[in-house]
């Protein structure tokens, strides 16, 4: 049958009725792009040339939408449906109905809700209930079309069919309800006829994207006032519930990121949001998931995106409904999905590994509970707010306040929660409620407030007279202390330490294809043997940071206070050689911990004020005056790093003895760590050569008792303006330099941190003098041009000398990006941001070596 | 607000039978001058907390009895009609809420994506077009009821002139504030427990939705 030949409306002859009704699968055929098919519209002549099985239907183009609403197209449209589906409307065996939709050229929020159920009569629907087997469903969108048209379309008021839904909730009498409003209150009767219905329905949607709150929804999504939308046709196919239904399926595993069609079906007439309750999983489906399956890892491959579609299932059989790239995918899908496409060569590595952000790698090494296996599980709830946390149990506001106010980190537990437990919910580190979901006033509170929480945790029973709340079989006392993880729900009993994930094994594939592409070495940040091994199992290279400093403090404290405050030399060099024995073993399991790694490992910087009792605290009257004339007006511009050491002249013989001795006994273990010794805070050339003297004496001590020479490289921080500006003098005497970030920003600007940071930087950003605190981001033109003078001059002296970056920019993937374009040979970052440096190390490499192919062409 | 005979210990006058039940409705009072909350303290009904005033058991209890209307009458039988149409729009908000600040993978919703966001909106456009004509009704059978409506689309308005927090902050009297106060009251109104509340929007959820 030709379609032209029932087209006897309105439209002119110029009007070709192949550019007005467009059948799926045509529309580029015929010349039309997104702009005119719509996102839906192109997507599903994708599906179509894909061969993947659709759902019959057709495109009104968005130039020609409005002439839907003209009866003669419309009736052309109901005309190609029935033949293109092989069905006919109002055939009592194999029924027929109409589904109306719009699209815009891009996937956009704010589109007039779908119009699900035309084509339906009073007289026939008892028939076509008969054919599904049962009736709520299909009265329930017949009644949500015919409220869309009474009001759009008819001119029926709108609190008038408000009236009449809060007054008939049962479905059935909700049809009827409206339909006699429309006989009273409507511009005409609701027609049985279905085209004149697909007309109505066609100038409902047109005259809801006219009102004002879609505009308002253009607007807030900067769309054009006037986006044209296509209009699209379904055939609606209805079959015995049994086996006919409709679902949706997205063809990652949302936490494992593989390949697994996820989602639910729905048996009987297909609906508008929200989706019912009775969702059955995919693997009930009747004919299987085989089909699905293909399709969507057709699309996948298609695509290079993790997919969602949209399909039908009559008598078993599958077609898609819809289908499209998920606009904002589960980020572990996306990991997965780059991986996959790039072992199967569908993919470059280096695109794939461009594909995921150093930001996404972030996110993917959120903290989490740091388990062991030997915790007690209290209760599993819900994960209502993602975060970490740990505090002691409190059961009301008001305790929670008096805690907090002291400091105390405290966990609200509260059986359900009421107006009366924000603010305990606003004092606590985070919450646990026994009731309530993810969506629950609690949770919304919650992640309101920025706060970890975990809500319907089943057997959770407060008793707030008694002072206890009972979980499963455990009862707990205001004031015990409990740790809870709101991204899996799991509460646990006691304080567990917070710690950063380690990456899922699909991240760490792309992980060491980036490894493979960068250039910028990646260290990490690292002061005791633990956070050694945690900083390599994250990828690091070795320790660009080695801070002695805790050394001295804690129990130690009282021995380095000796060193400075000492009465006599005898006393200072018994209290000395108490320090390097100290010493030595913290050095011996941190360089085992190292294996054959380098690492760097800076000689005591702290400012002397860590070091002195507090006033009134000595020991003595002449500790007391000892101390009194050391303390400082602005202890961190003052006597630290190598000015004390040069003034306490055992000091650093001392650590550097301790250190090469250890050295030297895990060398007899096999283990030969790539030795730096590093002196901070040095401004004059022969602050370090005297340094140099003392580590080189260090290292002649030891070889001395023990034969052995201790390999070494000496080398500097670079952490004030005059050290960058003399970097050739200090490269005399350095074999490498590490740049100290976070003081030469300090210094550079005359910033001091803990104050800026507090009263400065973010009115600052706020008025657009800075864009970025220079302490997050490395300032490239203070700064940075510092560094990179300093590594000119000090390369004009030693040509390969070894340059890095310590401070906190090492994990800042701009910060990266600018110590990469300087040649810098690696970054050190803390242990948690290995990860992400490696990551944004390897995107500086690659967009250097695509700038470099575009500029060559 | 119902200005019922309350058993009050000490001044059961109207002013403070007012203040109590704005305190218990409100859950604190954050900030206001001494003078507000000193009658309330006095009579053993709130507790000082830094900053903060919060209501006792007592004034919980109190409230109760001060907004409870009479049971079985038909003006109870008018406010629970509106309250069973509250309730599926009670689940759909808090939804909302919760899509507002994260998204379906339960990741943060970092507000960069304006497609989704805007998305939202027209969820909760939805939700406001559809309590409209429940807090409309309510209005004529619950006295003061209608400055829920007032202080919902002020809220609204705020969200959309761009301080996004005058939807789900506890912080303010946002969307969800004013929301959870209007529900708190239909409970204190009606005298049903939370645990009750949740059975019956569930079970109404379920129904409307098949």
């Amino acid at each position: 049958m030709s379609v032209t030949d029932r087209e006897t409306g309105p439209l002119t002859p110029s009007e070709v009725p192949g550019r007005i009704l467009v059948p799926y699968g045509q529309g580029r055929i015929r010349g039309l792009d997104a702009d005119e098919l719509g996102a839906h519209g192109t997507a599903m002549d994708r599906l179509v040339a894909l061969g993947l099985p659709v759902v019959p239907g057709l495109t009104v183009p968005a130039s020609a939408s409005a002439s839907l609403c003209e009866p003669g197209t419309a009736e052309a449209a109901v005309d190609l449906i029935e033949q293109l589906s092989g069905r006919r409307i109002g055939d009592a065996g194999r029924p027929l109905l109409l589904r109306l939709s719009a699209s815009a050229p891009t996937e956009i929020a704010g589109l007039p809700p779908d119009l699900a159920c035309l084509g339906i009569t009073s007289a026939g629907a008892d028939s076509l209930c008969a054919v599904i087997g049962r009736e709520d469903a299909l009265y329930e969108v017949w009644a949500t079309t015919v409220r869309m048209i009474a009001e759009y379309a008819l001119d029926v008021p709108g609190a008038v069919l408000d009236d009449a839904l809060l007054d008939t909730p049962e479905p059935r009498a909700r049809v009827d309800a409206l339909l006699s409003l429309v006989a009273r209150h409507g511009s005409r009767p609701f027609p049985d006829d279905p085209a004149q219905q697909l007309a109505l329905a066609a100038r409902a949607l047109l005259v809801r994207w006219d009102s004002p709150r879609a505009r308002r929804s253009r607007k807030a999504q900067r769309l054009p006032a006037d986006l044209g939308i296509a209009l699209h046709v379904q055939a609606l196919r209805i079959g015995p519930a049994d086996h006919s239904g409709y679902g949706t399926a997205v063809s990652r595993h949302p936490e494992t990121g593989r390949l697994s069609p996820q989602g639910s079906f729905f048996r009987g007439v297909r609906r508008s949001a929200p989706p019912p309750h009775t969702s059955e999983p995919l693997d009930r489906l009747a004919g299987g998931t085989a089909l699905l399956e293909h399709s969507l890892l057709t699309l996948e491959r298609h695509l290079h995106a993790p997919v969602s579609v949209d399909f039908e299932v009559r008598d078993g059989e599958i077609s898609l409904l819809a289908a499209a790239a998920q606009q904002r995918p589960p980020l572990r899908a996306s990991v997965c999905l780059a991986a996959d496409l790039a072992r199967d060569g569908a993919l470059g590595l280096d695109e794939a590994v461009l594909r995921i952000s150093p930001a996404q790698v972030q996110e993917l090494l959120h903290p989490q509970l740091r388990l062991t296996g030997g915790e007690e599980l209290l209760v599993k709830g819900l994960p209502a707010s993602p975060g970490a946390a740990t505090g002691v149990i409190v059961l009301s506001s008001e305790r929670a306040l008096e805690l907090g106010a002291d400091g105390t980190q405290v966990v609200l537990a509260a059986h359900e929660t009421s107006p009366a437990d924000v603010p305990g919910m606003l004092a606590s580190a985070a919450v646990l409620t026994g009731t309530g979901g993810i969506a629950s006033h609690a949770a919304v509170v919650a992640r309101g407030a920025g706060k970890p929480a975990v809500c319907g945790a089943e057997g959770l029973r407060v008793d707030r007279a008694a002072g206890t709340v009972r979980i499963g079989n455990r009862v707990l006392r205001e004031g015990d202390p409990v740790s809870m993880d709101g991204r899996t729900g799991a509460v646990y009993a006691g304080t567990l330490s917070v710690s950063v994930a380690g990456p899922p094994p699909e991240l760490s594939t792309l992980l060491e294809w980036a490894d493979g592409m960068r250039r910028l070495g990646v260290r990490a940040n690292a002061d005791s043997a633990a956070e050694v091994s945690t900083a390599v199992a994250l990828g690091a290279e070795g320790v660009g940071l080695c801070r002695t400093e805790h050394q001295f403090l804690g129990e130690r404290l009282p021995l380095i206070r000796r060193v400075i405050l000492a009465a006599d030399p005898a006393a200072r060099d018994e209290a000395l050689s108490a320090l390097e024995h100290a010493q030595h073993q913290d050095f011996r399991a941190l360089l085992a911990a190292v294996g054959n790694r380098p690492v760097t490992v800076r000689l005591l910087d702290a400012p002397l004020h860590e070091f002195l009792p507090g006033p009134g605290q000595a020991e003595n009257a002449g500790e007391e005056q000892r101390a009194a004339a050391l303390r400082e007006a602005n202890p961190m511009l003052g006597l630290r790093g190598v000015r004390l050491a040069l003034l306490h002249e055992r000091l650093y013989p001392a650590q550097a003895e301790a250190l090469f001795a250890a050295w030297a006994d895990v060398a007899a273990t096999g283990v030969r760590p790539e030795l730096e010794v590093m002196i901070p805070l040095v401004s004059v050339p022969e602050e370090l050569a005297a340094a140099a003297a003392y580590v080189r004496g260090a290292a002649e001590a030891v070889a001395a008792r023990t034969g052995v020479q201790v390999p070494y490289r000496f080398g500097t921080m670079i952490e004030t303006p005059r050290a960058a500006l003399l970097a050739g003098e200090l490269a005399d005497h350095a074999e490498f330099f590490s740049f100290g970030t976070n003081d030469l920003t300090q210094l550079t600007y005359g910033f001091s941190r803990d104050d800026v940071e507090r009263q400065v930087l973010a009115n600052y950003q706020e008025r657009g003098l800075l864009t970025a605190s220079p302490f997050a981001r490395l300032d490239p033109h203070g700064v940075g041009a510092l560094v990179a003078l300093a590594a000119e001059r000090a390369r004009s002296v030693r040509p390969g000398i070894k340059l890095g970056v310590c401070g906190e920019h090492g994990g800042d993937p701009e910060s990266i990006a600018f110590c990469d374009g300087l040649g810098l040979d690696y970054v050190s970052c803390s242990a948690h941001r290995v990860p992400v440096a490696r990551m944004a190390a390897a995107h500086s490499a690659l967009r250097e070596r695509r700038d470099e192919i575009g500029s060559a062409r | 607000m119902q200005p019922a005979a309350v058993d009050l210990p000490d001044s059961p006058d109207d002013t403070l039978a007012e203040a109590l039940v704005d305190l218990v409705l409100r859950g604190m009072w954050h900030g206001r001058p001494e003078s507000e909350h000193r009658p309330l303290v006095d009579a053993g009904l709130a507790m000082v907390k830094g900053p903060m005033a919060l209501p006792t058991e007592r004034a919980k209890a109190a409230a109760s009895r001060i907004l409870r209307i009479s049971p079985g009458s038909a003006q109870e039988a008018q406010i629970t009609a509106a309250y069973e149409a509250f309730l599926p729009l009670n689940r759909k908000i808090r939804e909302v809420c919760t899509a507002w600040q994260c998204r379906p993978d339960g990741t943060a919703n970092d507000h960069s994506d304006s497609v989704y966001d805007a998305g939202v909106r027209e969820s909760l456009e939805d939700v406001h077009e559809a309590i409209q004509p429940v807090l409309r009704r309510l209005e004529r059978v619950l006295e003061g009821s209608g400055r829920y409506l007032t202080a919902l689309e002020e809220a609204l308005d705020r969200f959309d002139d761009g301080a996004v927090q005058w939807l789900a902050s506890p912080l303010c009297d946002s969307y969800h504030t004013m929301w959870m106060r209007l529900h708190q009251e239909l409970l204190l109104v009606l005298g049903i427990s939370r645990a009750e509340d949740e059975a019956r929007e569930e079970e109404l959820v379920t129904r409307s939705r098949g």
